[in-house]
């Protein structure tokens, strides 16, 4: 039972990296048959449609404003300077680029312009009708646009229109190559368990990052492209540099910003105050490990004294109201939210929660991979791109998913466009095939009863910890690393008995893998540098260095490559 | 765990609910044309399904004290 599907550019994910990488495939050759293969429903899944709604543009600045700025404040120059030069010149057009794909859906001015906010604006006063008034400082040299929550259904319909083809419920299990080069990939449905084998000529993977199935909005991303990219032979780059953390609360799992101005520990200390830079610009990394160390201490449990935190008059405006941008759809989305929250809050405890964003899918400024023929767009290569350097995702300037997926997509696409044009179909292996399908129908025939839940559970374990993922230190990063080995032993145990639970073994597979790249990366890099702290290397490094994780042999290999700062044009501090 | 209550009077069948689920907690019953709460367990109370449902013929009762969250290691 194999349905077999021909196509010339195959994209691998239908949230809006998938879509902004086949609407502009298409544009750049349409002749070409252009297919989307979602494991949910393309137009309503994915990340895109669940957070804030915000995307960043630069405004009245220039790109090299944006690049400078970032790289001495956030990147720390180990940035792939072209990736990073190009992104900001994007950011404007993409902003534009998605309104008219969604049919209008930024939030505008009267006069047809985009509403925008520079970000971290100071509240000064209330109109009178209560509505805050921003002094539009210049805080940060980009701004803010907003977008209605319900957006990637219409960009969907535009990508239909435009003659992209949709085949949902199909999750992507491997990548297929011939002489290296990318063919195609297996996947199944899931509802069915039907097998789909697609040949192609180009593939992009839009499928997301690894997050660890911990905080409950990241819950989708769980690193399938990561690791069939890894199965596939692609290389990878900044895995150390993750995972992100929020703030929140045990009592609703909801997130909150600024928090680091008013965190308390519970003899009544701020200690979250000293690590707010004197530029805002998010959650720190600093203010994490200073959690660690009071709650080692004894100092906890930490208190979040939320009617001490400056920015809740702008995050509130921005992110859940319709003080500042009209968008009904979004605001009955964070009502059902934070009703259901906030409702069940009692008390401020505080605690870090393992967002993840786990994305070192090694990519180029083309967005090509290392794979010829596979190409990548979205939060799957965000750290792989290199471009926003020593950070973890969202790289401390909120907006940055959306304006990093329409941008990767905006060039993923065109270049798997360009690369098909000029390639023939390369043979589909009927062996890789069934290699894949022996190992993704293994579960089905396990004599363990082990549960994929179960399983999930162990992960957060390991994954979650600050000792383990942000404030590190060899032998906590070593231990982490042999529970993981112990966790990946115990995978022949784990039985499923239909596609969503097959869908779960496999995932976990994908879990493991990227523990495994995230751990041995964070042991070889012995420094701290920006969102990257080991407590037994509390400083940086004189060298600017990438680690670099391949596949050698079937297991994961770490390596440094040199930033190579003579070819860009900022030369760092 | 969260409770999805389906009203199967109000329910007209199109499927709205079914595609929202981003993370396959909720199947399709072709037949009867109607969602199946297959895999509660796995909810995370995302709330898309109850948003872009037209009739309002489904609801999410989150329980926060089941969600699955390793609250022994934190740090």
């Amino acid at each position: 039972m194999t349905e077999r599907l021909d196509t010339d550019v195959l994209v691998v994910g239908g949230s809006l990296a998938g879509l902004a990488s086949a609407i502009t495939a298409k544009e750049q050759n349409p002749a070409l048959d252009v297919t989307v293969v979602e494991k949910y429903t393309s137009g309503y899944s994915g990340k895109a449609n669940r957070g804030a709604g915000i995307i960043l543009l630069l405004g009245d600045y220039a790109p090299e404003d944006f690049a400078q700025f970032y790289m001495k404040n956030i990147g720390l120059y180990l940035n792939n300077q072209t990736t990073l030069l190009k992104y900001a010149s994007y950011l404007n057009d993409s902003v534009a680029c998605i309104d008219k794909w969604s049919g209008g859906k930024i939030d505008k001015f009267d006069d047809g312009s985009f509403r925008t906010l520079k970000w971290a604006s100071k509240v000064v006063g209330r109109k009178e009708d209560g509505k805050p008034v921003f002094d539009q400082e210049n805080v940060y040299p980009w701004t803010l646009a907003a977008i209605e929550l319900d957006y990637i259904r219409e960009v969907r319909r535009y990508a239909r229109k435009a003659g992209v083809k949709f085949v949902d419920r199909v999750g992507m299990v491997d990548l297929l190559t011939d002489d290296g080069k990318a063919a195609g990939i297996v996947g199944y449905n899931i509802d069915d368990g039907k097998q789909y084998v697609f040949g192609a000529k180009s593939v992009v993977f839009a499928c997301g990052n690894q997050c660890w199935r911990v905080m409950p909005m990241w819950s989708a991303a769980r690193g399938e492209g990561i690791a069939a990219a890894f199965r596939a032979g692609a290389k990878f780059a900044n895995c150390e540099f993750s995972p992100f953390y929020n703030w929140t609360s045990l009592e609703h799992f909801e997130s909150d910003m600024g928090v680091e101005y008013a965190l308390y520990n519970d003899k009544g200390e701020n200690f979250g105050v000293k690590t707010v830079k004197p530029i805002h610009s998010d959650i720190n990394a600093e203010s994490l490990a200073e959690y660690y160390k009071q709650a080692k201490a004894g100092n906890g449990p930490m208190h979040y004294r939320d009617d001490e935190n400056p920015l809740n008059p702008y995050t509130h405006s921005m992110l859940a109201s319709d003080a500042f941008y009209n968008r009904p759809y979004s605001d009955r989305f964070w009502g059902y939210l934070f009703f259901n929250a906030f409702s069940q809050k009692t008390n401020d405890v505080v605690v870090p929660g393992l967002v993840g964003e786990f994305n070192p899918l090694w990519v180029d400024e083309n967005m090509a991979t290392s794979i010829p023929g596979l190409f990548a767009a979205g939060d799957v290569c965000v750290g792989g791109s290199r471009a926003w350097g020593a950070v973890a995702q969202p790289g401390r300037h909120r907006g940055s998913g959306l304006a990093f997926a329409t941008f990767s997509g905006r060039v993923a696409g065109p270049s798997a466009a360009d690369h098909a044009a000029g390639a023939s179909q390369a043979a589909v292996s009927d062996d890789q095939v069934a290699a894949t399908d022996a190992r993704f129908m293994a579960p089905t025939k396990s004599a363990g009863n082990v549960k994929t839940m179960d399983m999930v559970a162990e992960i957060q374990k390991v994954m979650q910890p600050l000792g383990n993922s942000l404030y590190r230190e060899e032998g906590r990063l070593k231990a982490a690393l042999a529970k993981v080995e112990d966790l990946k032993a115990m995978m022949p145990q784990v039985k499923a008995d239909d596609p969503h639970h097959l869908f779960g073994a496999n995932e976990l597979h994908a879990e493991l893998l990227c523990s495994e790249m995230f751990f041995k990366a964070s042991l070889e890099r012995k420094e701290t540098l920006g969102w990257f702290i080991r407590e037994d290397y509390p400083q940086a490094s004189d060298k600017l260095e990438w680690v670099i994780v391949e596949n050698k042999g079937g297991q994961v290999a770490v390596s440094k490559e040199p930033v190579p700062l003579d070819t860009y044009p900022y030369k760092g501090c | 765990m969260n409770k999805i209550i389906v009203n199967k009077e109000l329910c007209k069948g199109c499927k709205d609910c079914y595609k929202a689920c981003f993370i396959d907690v909720i199947k399709w019953d072709a037949q009867a044309k109607k969602p199946i709460i297959a895999y509660p367990e796995e909810c995370v109370h995302c709330m898309y399904c109850e948003l872009n449902c037209p009739e309002r013929a489904i609801k999410v009762i989150p329980d926060y004290a089941s969600y699955l969250f390793p609250r022994e290691n934190i740090i």
